[in-house]
């Protein structure tokens, strides 16, 4: 016993060391960037095309090419330092940590400065000026102000300046989404009940929807090149490259030919107040430890249920494909290639905000069933292997009992085939359980979007990252020790 | 042994595509009666005992057993009742014992008494542990199958038959599965129970054993019954020149 538990204590340490070590990269610094970039004539900055229209994205007309307005000032930026410039596609949650490992020389992406950034990025003189806009469905009169989202769900980007805000407001149940499109389809459906984000992605997103209707603007912020503290050469450089481009128009021609202009333009020099946003945590206070708490009580209901889902659904699959009629066992074939053959993420979007308009599930129940319901068809084939592997003459010796063939199958035939599956469910479960972190898509917050979140809050990923590891593995580990021994008890030896 | 039928086959032939593996077999067997039922390999003998329980369900002909009537294309699912009246009469032994792997000795016979005739759980329990004295096996009553030998294993089997007390006991070459030192223990409890007076038919290629413990022989060649008549009028004057080859093969 005691081997056992040093030698899981030896594996836990290992990961919690590997994972420092992938941390621990972030920390690289570089140096003299600007003359780097000189030299190389590259500058590579940073961006997310999933933000979409009018940042940096795809040109529907040519998918090879990027445009959108950050696109041409990052051109102009370049062409003024002589340098021509490359976009890296990003995670935009992960901006700023790919700054500080060194994959890109700047971040802009409308990268909003707030008080949590500045402590570990330096930023230029800002770029675009925007509002805070709060969307709510068209007639509720009910909010108007932050102060009346107090026991309101609301959707906003992970990170972003509005999550700060949101984060700073009391009572607010903040659903977070990745991408600019999906909250205000949550909100016309009804599964929130406001959405704070930049006004530039609420009047193209948002309010393009007949449904939808600006509440207020209940904020203002600035967008900000963000580069390394260290490289203090390329700020200057660049923010003399920003200042030439406001003073000869530049700026101004950009914005409009994006539409983006506006009189608040003029005051880009100003600066604005910072946003009240919750004091950063330094180290992982209570209430940070309270969240991990509860996401991994999410995490691990989610992966309990849908693996219910799976087994149950599993189960009657390789049943009606080994011993249904042939209209029966076509459709569960069916059914297992399809779920098998496609991605979980793209059947949880589906569930989630496809089917939307017919079936409105919440985001947990969606989460259990898209996730029970791509597991089931593994289980059925673990089944069925498990049912092909019982001898035809243990039912024969089970009917000439005088069973019926319900009986035979239930005492005599699953027992024995679940036995043979057992490993095989063990091993699922684990996969399970990690796959629930994908459930995050649809603004579930388990354990690995809370890792991401308080890795923001605190600005390291290495704390947070090394708890999340040993949380998994607090659930995974007694699970496949479970296993093995259950393994050992229940299955006889072979003859 | 008092003369009444308890299985009656008229004209039972059964076809498998092309093959005619039974051909009109006619036969009764009497209450208390063990028959063998003899012939060389690939002659329809497991295929007539696995006929009388419908394991594998005949393509002509009728059977009436233990007051059933079984006649071709009876489903599993349609006919579930019937099948079920028919198989908790008619115990069955296979060659290979098909013991349940996941059940220990004692459960495998507690299994159908208490679930398919619905006896309480102490009454079946009961029941098999007076069996497992009958066939010598008190001590193993909670061992696993896979931990048998194989002649306790066959043993654990029959007892598993006769728990559901039935009116006749189909064994399917009961010992060719044992080596040779193993078989003695299974053909002695096969013997107690024909001096009991317990209702066999027992597919067998062991002459001397069919000899002293059956009543009658049944010779089945080619998938017809070519001789039949009390076990020493086959096994020591056959009539057919067929009968005599086999049994000096034999």
């Amino acid at each position: 016993m005691g081997g056992k538990l040093r030698r899981a204590l030896r594996r836990t340490c290992s990961s919690v060391f590997v994972c420092g070590l992938l941390a621990g990269a972030v920390l690289a610094s570089h140096g003299a960037t600007l003359e780097r970039v000189r030299e190389s004539g590259v500058l590579r900055w940073g961006g997310d095309v999933q933000g979409g229209e009018p940042y940096a994205f795809q040109d529907p007309a040519d998918g090879d090419r990027l445009i959108g307005f950050e696109v041409e000032i990052a051109d102009a930026l370049a062409r003024r330092l002589g340098v021509h410039a490359e976009f890296v596609q990003n995670d935009w949650l992960t901006l700023v940590p790919s700054l500080e490992r060194g994959n890109v020389d700047i971040v802009m992406n409308g990268l909003e400065i707030t008080p949590a950034r500045r402590g570990r990025v330096a930023f230029t003189r800002p770029y675009y000026r925007f509002r805070e806009t709060l969307v709510v469905r068209r007639g509720d009169t009910s909010i108007h102000a932050l102060a009346d989202l107090n026991g309101r769900r609301v959707g906003t980007l992970g990170g972003s300046q509005a999550h700060e805000m949101l984060r700073a407001t009391p009572g607010v149940e903040i659903a977070l989404y990745e991408g600019v499109d999906e909250p205000y389809a949550d909100l016309e459906q009804g599964r929130i009940d406001a959405v704070l984000l930049d006004h530039i992605i609420a009047e193209r997103y948002g309010l393009s929807r007949p449904e939808l209707a600006k509440a207020s603007d209940v904020g203002e912020g600035v967008y900000a090149i963000a580069v390394r503290p260290a490289d203090a050469s390329l700020l200057a450089a660049i923010d003399a490259a920003l200042g030439g481009m406001i003073a000869d128009g530049e700026i101004e021609r950009i914005l409009k030919r994006w539409k983006l202009w506006s009189e608040e333009q003029l005051r880009l020099g100003e600066g604005v107040a910072d946003v009240a946003g919750p004091a950063p945590a330094r180290v992982l206070d209570r209430p940070q430890l309270w969240l991990f708490a509860r996401a991994t009580a999410v995490t691990v209901a989610i992966s309990s249920l849908a693996m219910a889902v799976a087994v149950a659904g599993g189960l009657l699959l390789s049943l009606a494909r080994r011993y249904g009629g042939r209209p029966l066992r076509f459709a569960a074939g069916v059914y297992v290639e399809v779920f098998r053959g496609t991605p979980v993420l793209l059947q949880l979007y589906v569930l989630y905000f496809g089917l939307a308009p017919v079936l409105r599930l919440d985001a947990f129940t969606a989460a259990v069933l898209g996730l029970g319901l791509n597991y089931a068809a593994y289980e059925a084939e673990l089944y069925r292997a498990g049912l092909e592997a019982v001898p035809v003459g243990q039912t024969e010796a089970a009917l000439a009992l005088g069973m019926s063939r319900r009986q035979a199958l239930r005492r005599v035939v699953l027992p024995q085939a679940l036995r043979v599956a057992l490993p095989g469910i063990a091993n699922d479960f684990i996969a399970l359980l990690k796959d629930s972190s994908l459930v995050s898509v649809i603004t579930v917050v388990e354990l690995t979007k809370q890792m991401t979140i308080t890795a923001v809050d605190v600005r390291s990923w290495l704390v947070p990252g090394a708890l999340c590891a040993i949380l998994y593995l607090a659930l995974s580990y007694p699970l496949s020790l479970f296993a093995r021994r259950l393994e050992r008890r229940l299955v006889p030896v072979p003859k | 042994m008092n003369g009444e039928p308890i299985i009656r086959a008229h004209g039972v032939g059964l076809r498998l595509g092309e093959q005619e593996i039974l051909r009109d077999l006619d036969f009764e067997i009497a209450r208390g009666e063990v028959v063998a039922v003899v012939g060389p390999s690939g002659s329809g003998k497991s295929s007539l005992l696995r006929g009388l329980n419908y394991l594998t369900p005949f393509t002509s002909g009728e059977v009436e057993i233990a007051g059933h009537r079984l006649l071709p294309g009876l489903s599993e699912g349609r006919d579930a009742e019937l099948l079920r009246s028919v198989r908790t009469k008619v115990g069955m032994v296979f060659q290979s014992f098909h013991l349940f792997p996941h059940l220990s000795a004692l459960a495998n016979v507690v299994e159908a008494p208490q679930r398919v005739l619905g006896l309480p759980h102490a009454e079946a329990r009961q029941r098999a542990e007076e069996l497992f004295a009958r066939v010598g096996l008190s001590a193993y009553a909670d061992a696993y199958p896979h931990t048998l030998s194989g002649g306790q294993q066959q043993r654990v089997a029959i007892a598993r038959a006769l728990a559901m007390r039935p009116a006749a006991l189909l064994l399917d070459e009961p010992t060719s599965a044992l080596d040779p030192r193993l078989r003695g223990e299974v053909l002695s409890v096969i013997a107690d129970l024909a001096g009991a007076g317990q209702t066999m038919i027992i597919v067998t290629h062991e002459i001397p054993f069919a000899r002293r413990v059956a009543h009658r022989a049944l010779v089945l060649v080619g998938g017809s019954i070519i001789e039949s008549g009390t076990a020493e009028e086959i096994f020591e004057r056959p009539r057919s020149e067929e009968t005599r080859r086999f049994l000096g093969d034999g």
